[in-house]
């Protein structure tokens, strides 16, 4: 617990978004070899606030390693699931990687590109829940992948991602909910702010994301057994399924989220927020659904370093 | 010892001769490179700071609507355009194009940038001047 507190002072001054590309969706890894940059996003969805920091740093060409640790400002009472493309939507540390396996310049001012995203993360806090103790989560793992379209006037991106997490110790701990994102976004840049370098650079997107949470499971140790942990003096769970397992209804869910976002970077300094709102937005239980979520974030990047 | 004219004269002609022979540093002036990918800002700057930290590099200016940069080189430097285009392509971005101003010396139909181990072929041949001289090329 002591790294939180770390990554957060380090993190108050300089900040980052997701950098070049969208404040929710998918994008491509930037950073060129000794390239850093650290951001901090406050991430707010219905009922559930929390600020992210984030630092990241170009291995080699085409290679870059991300450590986030986003921590919740304010719990909901249900378990969520990831709903940015760059950080988990729950508390926990979590390392990243990303390859550009796919890079070509065909013009002045643009690009076409893909990045292969891998990563593994765990527990950082106990989440309380309306209906039970915390979830005691075992670590997880991320796949996505993005690729997009860049240019002076025109962005597209689209992307995809899937995090699970993992049930080898099934009977000690709990499993929170598995969730596949997956987004497309167009950008500009409207005529009026299209200044030659070194200008503040604005770029607008519009943003839609789509995801589907899975329920979170919480393990029932067998009678006379010492596995699992204590659940307190928490309601009673539902049955166990054949497996032992308790599936709680009130977790995860579908919904496809729209909204308008924008970048701003200015010497070393992006600036980065938005809005989605929900088109469609289906809990699996009794959970309320979202009708909003919103990025801010700041990215200071440290660039040149190599020599 | 005695002050002669003659000797003094005769000295400074030796070492106005060496001088005029001394060897010559790689000597890239200027170089204006197309750079194909540069959309933003953040590129911009970043491929910016790379190339300023390059030896022998004095200035970088971007322009992200040409896709251009333009470089300036100190005198005596080491610089190669090979070292250039690497550090473009590590950020991922795609060299093409360049104009350069170097001195050099032509060798046949070559050009070669003194001190550099670079040479292009320009196709023509400046029988008339032997010595190195300063040369504005363009570079595919």
């Amino acid at each position: 617990m002591i790294f939180l507190p770390c990554v957060f002072c380090l993190s108050v001054v300089p900040v980052w978004g997701d950098g070049e590309g969208p404040a929710f969706g998918y994008s491509t890894a930037i950073l060129g070899p000794g390239n850093a940059s650290v951001e901090t996003a406050f991430m707010w969805r219905s009922g559930v606030a929390m600020f992210g920091p984030q630092v990241s740093y170009g291995l080699m060409p085409n290679l870059q390693i991300s450590v986030s640790a986003p921590f919740h400002l304010d719990h909901g009472d249900h378990p969520t699931g990831r709903f940015t493309a760059m950080m988990p939507g729950d508390p926990q540390v979590e390392v990243l990687l990303g390859w550009r396996f796919f890079h070509k310049s065909p013009a002045i001012g643009t690009r076409n590109e893909a990045t292969l995203y891998a990563g593994l993360s765990g527990l950082t806090q106990d989440v309380p829940r309306a209906d039970g103790p915390p979830l005691r989560r075992q670590p997880g793992m991320y796949v996505a992948i993005a690729a997009g379209h860049v240019s002076r006037r025109y962005d597209v991106w689209a992307g995809a991602g899937y995090q699970r997490y993992g049930t080898w110790s099934q009977g000690i701990d709990d499993r929170q909910s598995s969730s596949l994102l997956t987004s497309f976004v167009v950008g500009w840049r409207p005529s009026f702010f299209d200044h030659d370098y070194p200008k503040p650079d604005v770029r607008f997107f519009w943003e839609t994301t789509g995801d589907l949470i899975g329920q979170a499971q919480r393990d029932v140790p067998p009678p006379g057994s010492s596995g699992g942990h204590d659940h307190g003096t928490a309601p009673p769970p539902p049955p166990p399924n054949s497996s032992g397992i308790v599936v709680l209804p009130n977790s995860g869910g579908a919904g496809i989220f729209s909204g308008p976002t924008f970048l701003i970077t200015y010497h070393s300094v992006a600036f980065q927020g938005g809005v989605l709102f929900a088109l469609w937005n289906q809990p699996n239980g009794l959970q309320p659904p979202e009708r909003v979520r919103a990025v801010a974030g700041v990215t200071y990047y440290f660039l040149g370093r190599h020599k | 010892m005695t002050f002669s004219w003659t000797s003094w004269l005769r000295g400074m002609a030796l070492a106005g001769l060496l001088l005029a022979v001394a060897p010559v540093h790689a000597e890239y002036l200027r170089i204006q490179l197309r750079v194909y990918g540069l959309d933003c800002e953040l590129c911009a700057r970043g491929v910016s700071a790379y190339i300023q930290r390059m030896a022998g590099v004095k200035s970088v200016d971007v322009s992200l609507k040409k896709g251009l940069l333009e470089i300036v080189l100190t005198p005596g430097n080491t610089f190669k355009i090979s070292d250039l285009r690497k550090r473009i392509r590590e950020n991922g971005f795609r060299p093409m194009e360049a104009t350069v101003t170097a001195i050099g010396e032509f060798n046949g139909s070559r050009f070669d940038v003194l001190g550099s181990d670079e040479s292009y072929e320009l196709g023509r041949h400046d029988t008339k001047t032997k010595a190195p001289m300063e040369l504005t090329f363009d570079v595919h």
